[in-house]
């Protein structure tokens, strides 16, 4: 299988590059590239709901930031604990937080679902501002001690050291994409995917329609915690505008769109794309906002199938001349 | 009369006045997602903008009257080009995009207010027949804010009277239960599409301006707003204006007695009422589609 073997050899590559990428470009874009990598996760977590179930959640952030708060508050407060303790807490609080809003956003689609999002995000962002014995208001939690990471008898590193954090992240990081890419093939992925076309045929076939928007809903959430506690470790900070912002929401929405909300890597590359973007920009202009205001508005009049959509359609052009025209999937 | 009831009622006016600015902003945005399913999440924005226009009007003029006649209008010009030459192009893609947009051209109105005005709160002084006190029963009442009440009823009264009594207003409320079937009617849907959008954005102008002098103008002003706008749109249901006017006065109180009683947690009432009346009815108070 020639296909089988390019793929192998794609693999092996990346890993190379990933393995060599701290030791090429030094440690500003070591650590831009682990910036990257967390909020890339969060999209694609994002994405999860939205591609994938066609829930369109306004407030993803919360998940974020509660994963980030959860990790931070637990190394503050217990000592000793370990780094991947830390970040099973902030997953485990994470899970709760979405298993409490569950049994209300699951009842509502569209829009309404959009907007209760919004809602909630900005009430998680108000209470983090406003409980600030708790999450230390505008300043938010910083300071916190990182532990080094440590399996008993075997080895132990330092993740103070940019380059090793580095590893870590993408290790971690790289395991969510895959198992959430995973999630997506097996059946019951399927049937999500079902929820999203069909709901109501879903149900006729005697799914659960409820009870698979919940689970979907939780592990969306879960990773966008894990993606969140990570990027808590990396900052060594963690406040209300980093992590529970509105433009941190926003911030998924945009990656999502951009990239292309029909495919898995999509968000991924959207990620990549503003990412650039910003670090272009805010080396010209500080107009960062207006740049991204009239992105949105171009990619949207002009391929709302976002940057996948637009490279299927040159693709198809280039494979065949005479392509009949891609149909544009009904964005919603 | 006693302190304490004196500061009720303080307290109350405040609320009212703005739960009244509220429900201006609110029934534009309720008013084109009934009828156009359009989300506009730039409204907001949008209402900012007025309270800009208005301190622009005002420092050329000096004349508050023309300020409260010219923004609003500008603002609806501005938001008229938006439905006609963008929203109304991807009106086929569906919410998704629509929200999309809308959140880009609120960015793009935010950095422009910026460039053009910077970003320090500007100062817009209230005109010096309403700055004083007013004694009504033995009561000092703050007159603009009495003003602005006055003001939003009777821009509710024009509206209630446009939406029952004209042959418009029954177009638009058949257009807000089968938008489709009115087209096939023969009645121009995109253009009173336009024109509903437009009176949406005028009315966001209008409580820009009225809000002007009392919060001074910042572009902070389209967060606070815009979120307590879409909280009343959810909680009051979609779609309705009956449920938008009820959720805004409840809100106007909840706030101005809520930073009486709780000052810290008094932006977390709204959202716990909100939460309370959605896990009883996912519509919302008075909304009958999600």
């Amino acid at each position: 299988m020639m296909n089988k073997r390019i793929q192998w050899i794609l693999w092996v590559g990346l890993i190379v590059i990933l393995t060599f990428y701290p030791k090429v470009f030094g440690i500003y874009y070591t650590n831009l590239f682990v910036t990257f990598a967390v909020f890339a996760v969060y999209s694609v977590s994002f994405n999860l709901l939205l591609g994938y179930t066609a829930l369109f959640s306004f407030g993803h952030a919360m998940f974020f930031g509660v994963g980030g708060y959860g990790t931070a508050l637990a190394l503050k407060h217990i000592a000793g604990l370990s780094l991947l303790g830390a970040m099973g807490i902030g997953l485990l609080a994470v899970i709760i937080f979405a298993l409490i809003l569950c049994p209300i956003v699951v009842r509502v689609t569209g829009a309404a679902f959009s907007m209760l999002h919004l809602a909630f995000g900005q009430l998680m962002y108000v209470l983090a501002l406003k409980l600030r014995n708790i999450t230390g208001g505008e300043d938010g939690i910083g300071g916190f001690p990182i532990p080094p990471f440590r399996i008993p008898g075997f080895v132990s590193i330092d993740m103070k050291s940019p380059e090793n954090f580095y590893y870590f992240a993408i290790v971690v990081l790289g395991i969510s994409l895959w198992i959430m890419w995973f999630f997506t093939k097996t059946p019951f992925g399927q049937i999500q995917v079902g929820v999203r076309d069909n709901a109501m045929r879903i149900d006729y076939l005697g799914f659960k329609v409820p009870q698979t928007k919940a689970v979907v809903y939780v592990i969306a959430g879960a990773f966008a915690g894990v993606a969140g506690s990570v990027f808590a470790l990396f900052q060594n900070l963690i406040a209300a505008d980093s992590a529970f912002s509105i433009m941190v929401s926003f911030g998924a929405v945009i990656n999502t769109l951009i990239g292309g909300m029909g495919s898995f890597f999509g968000p991924v590359w959207g990620t990549a794309i503003m990412q650039i973007l910003e670090e272009v920009t805010t080396r010209y202009t500080d107009r960062v906002e207006l740049v991204a205001g009239l992105i949105l508005i171009l990619v949207i009049m002009f391929a709302p199938m976002g940057f996948v959509g637009w490279m299927r359609i040159l693709k198809q052009k280039w494979l065949a001349h005479s392509a009949p025209k891609v149909k544009l999937e009904k964005a919603s | 009369m006693d302190p304490t009831t004196a500061m009720y009622v303080a307290q109350g006016i405040h609320g009212l006045a703005y739960g009244m600015v509220l429900f201006l902003v609110a029934s534009g945005l309720t008013l084109i997602f009934g009828m156009m399913d359009i989300l506009n999440l730039a409204h907001a924005a949008f209402f900012m903008l007025a309270a800009y226009f208005c301190y622009q009007v005002l420092s050329m003029t000096g004349n508050f009257w023309a300020a409260l006649l010219l923004a609003p209008v500008a603002t609806a010009f501005l938001g008229i080009l938006l439905e006609r030459f963008l929203l109304r192009k991807i009106h086929a893609f569906g919410l998704m995009s629509q929200l999309i947009l809308t959140v880009g051209v609120s960015l793009v109105i935010l950095a422009g207010v910026k460039i053009f005005w910077g970003t320090e709160s500007l100062p817009v002084k209230i005109p010096p027949i309403m700055s004083g006190l007013v004694m009504i029963g033995g009561m000092d009442y703050p007159i603009y804010r009495l003003f602005v009440i006055g003001l939003s009823l009777v821009v509710l009264a024009i509206m209630a009277l446009l939406l029952y009594k004209t042959r418009l207003g029954k177009i638009v409320r058949a257009a807000v239960s089968d938008a489709d079937m009115v087209n096939a009617l023969g009645i121009n849907i995109p253009l009173v599409f336009t024109f509903v959008f437009g009176a949406g954005i005028w009315l966001a102008g209008v409580a820009g301006v009225a809000i002007a002098p009392i919060l001074t103008v910042y572009p902070g002003l389209a967060d606070q707003m815009g979120m307590d706008a879409f909280v009343v749109v959810i909680t009051g249901g979609f779609g309705s204006l009956t449920g938008a006017f009820i959720v805004s006065i409840i809100f106007g109180l909840l706030s101005s007695y809520g930073v009486q009683f709780v000052s810290s947690l008094a932006p977390v009432l709204m959202f716990a009422f909100m939460a309370i009346v959605l896990a009883i009815r996912p519509t919302g108070l008075f909304g009958e589609r999600e």
